[in-house]
């Protein structure tokens, strides 16, 4: 329906505009002399109201063919032909009002005015309907603009709640505090363990400040950031966590989103390797297929663990990160079985 | 004094124990790394002080807490957790922030001291309350049995039913017994499929087979595996609600 239907001040003016309309035609209709302005008006304004509707449909044309994506001939033959179809309607509408009123009120006016009339009609049919449809392309064009600007503001506002989100994740405190705890442990049993930690620790937090900088990295940065994150939990977690990575060179050699891969890996421990009282192996692939980087992270997972559905284990943010830098070809899969976590991002491959 | 130490990882473990060492009147009776050990050596034990980490597999700190009767004095040990923190504040509960000094430690050993002099004791169940609250709906139910611990799912309850001061769940044909209020039951599980249908009895909607009315505001729950209860008028209308 068109939107003006739904608004009843808007249509009471726009109304009222069409009633100027019929006061400026039943002014001209006055001129050759044969019938007063007002007995004119009589005749006109009915035939103008009913003219404010149908021309109304010049929304669905406008909406059938945008500017922006017909060639200009098609939009130009479409309106001028529903413009002429409008037109002859007006002019079938004025010959029954005609008789209406010759039947209702005999005798009134000259006899014939309105038949020399006609031809004046037929040109304000077209010329108004015209104008209908200009006045709807603009507000397209305009509703456009504004659309166009919301989506921007809206993409902005994701990418840098993005980047908060990430720059929180680089520094998750329970890492930090046990990593430090584990530093505050190995002080005094084994004091070269404890530097070696110490200088992890410090690479680690290095590398993911630099990178939050970043636009891109390569995936071999990315991932001596993960390895850097997992040398550190494995002094934590001892035997508990095993590591295996499985990525090719020509792999490592694409072009990620950085700290796109982090959050998965300190998601496979927190939720999978540090629920579970024996530990377990983490599993890093990467491959890339037709064009695309598909990166894999499995993670054995306590079957009694707390569960929450759709958001697979908080990794909502890379899902957003991914949709907004690569739109419909950035993915998250996440496979959420009993004993088992899998999460895997694909995205475009870019190897500059 | 006789303590056990509780924490998953070795490292952990290994700082409370060399701070331990300092003090001859302490003997460490048992090192756990997880809740369920943690659970068994409090039980097996009984010692004056427990160190118990928050976070662990399967079974948290909080969690141990719930299932410890006696409950000896506790010193929590956590390194980030906002909302049990706050907790241990508000309820004058004691405990250590990973990685924490000498000093510190110290500190908290002869406040716990004083404790087991004086035989007072924080408020844990409303430490205990408060964590829940922060956690959605409780998605399973710890019941002690002597020195082992049961996990009952949500989605393996039947029902629950009141018995003095203890509820009985019911999962799969057997039933638990857990010292705690229906009332305290029903607010942690989830509104949507646990109702309470009586006075006595709390039903898991999954196992609803079918509704029998005898006479006017008198009905009876059949259950899918045929179990029959009571419902009440209020436990009706809830039902009609949600059905």
């Amino acid at each position: 329906m068109h939107p003006l239907l739904k608004d009843r001040r808007a249509l009471l003016l726009y109304l009222l505009v069409w009633l100027a309309f019929a006061l400026m035609l039943a002014a001209l209709m006055a001129i050759p002399g044969r019938i007063s302005t007002a007995a004119a008006l009589a005749f006109t304004a009915p035939l103008m109201l009913l003219y404010a509707f149908v021309s109304l449909s010049a929304w669905y044309i406008c909406r059938a063919f945008p500017l922006a994506t017909t060639n200009i001939a098609r939009v130009l033959s479409a309106n001028i032909l529903a413009s002429a179809l409008s037109s002859v309607l007006l002019l079938a509408a004025a010959l029954g009002w005609e008789e209406v009123i010759q039947w209702l009120l005999p005798g009134t006016g000259t006899p014939g005015w309105e038949m020399e009339s006609l031809p004046l009609l037929a040109a304000a049919g077209v010329v108004l309907f015209l104008l209908a449809s200009a006045v709807h392309y603009l507000l397209a064009a305009f509703d456009l603009a504004r659309t166009a600007e919301r989506n921007a503001l809206q993409l902005q506002v994701l990418a840098r709640d993005a980047e908060l989100k990430a720059l929180r994740a680089q520094i998750d405190p329970h890492f930090l505090f046990n990593s430090l705890n584990s530093i505050s442990a190995l002080t005094a049993t084994d004091p070269p363990t404890a530097r070696a930690m110490t200088l992890k620790l410090a690479d680690f937090l290095r590398l993911s400040m630099s990178y939050g900088a970043r636009d891109t990295v390569s995936l071999d940065e990315e991932l001596s950031l993960a390895r850097s994150f997992l040398d550190i939990e494995k002094v934590r977690f001892g035997n508990r966590l095993g590591i295996e990575l499985d990525l090719d060179d020509e792999v490592c050699r694409c072009r990620v989103a950085p700290l796109i891969l982090q959050p998965i890996v300190e998601n496979a421990i927190g939720h999978g390797i540090a629920g579970l009282v024996d530990g377990g192996t983490i599993r890093i692939a990467g491959l890339s297929r037709n064009g695309k980087l598909v990166l894999t992270v499995e993670n054995p997972a306590d079957p009694g663990r707390p569960r929450n559905p759709g958001n697979g284990m908080g990794l909502s943010n890379v899902r957003k990160r991914l949709s907004g830098l690569y739109g419909a070809e950035g993915r998250l899969d996440v496979s959420d079985e009993p004993d088992r976590f899998v999460a895997s991002i694909s995205f475009p491959a870019r190897s500059v | 004094m006789r303590i056990v130490i509780v924490d998953d990882e070795d490292l952990a473990r290994g700082v409370l124990r060399e701070h331990c060492e300092h003090h001859p009147d302490i003997s460490i009776v048992a090192e756990c790394r997880n809740g369920f050990e943690a659970v068994k050596a409090v039980a097996e034990t009984k010692p004056d002080l427990l160190f118990l980490d928050v976070q662990m597999p399967k079974l948290n700190g909080l969690e141990v807490l719930e299932l410890l009767d006696p409950v000896p004095a506790i010193i929590f040990v956590t390194a980030y957790d906002m909302y049990a923190v706050k907790a241990f504040d508000v309820h004058a509960v004691d405990y250590l922030l990973k990685p924490f000094s000498r000093e510190r430690f110290e500190e908290a050993l002869q406040r716990a001291r004083e404790r087991i002099v004086d035989g007072t004791v924080p408020d844990f169940s409303a430490v205990a309350r408060e964590n829940l609250r922060h956690a959605p709906a409780v998605e399973r139910i710890l019941i002690r049995d002597g020195t082992k611990v049961h996990i009952i799912s949500a989605d393996a309850i039947d029902y629950i039913e009141a018995q003095d001061d203890y509820v009985s769940v019911h999962s799969g044909g057997k039933a638990y017994l857990k010292p705690e209020a229906l009332s305290g039951l029903e607010a942690s599980l989830d509104p949507a499929r646990f109702i309470r249908i009586h006075r006595s009895y709390i039903l898991n909607i999954d196992r609803l087979s079918r509704l029998e009315t005898y006479a006017k505001d008198s009905r009876i729950a059949i259950l899918k595996d045929g179990t029959r209860l009571p419902i009440s008028r209020k436990g009706f209308d809830k039902l009609k609600d949600l059905l």
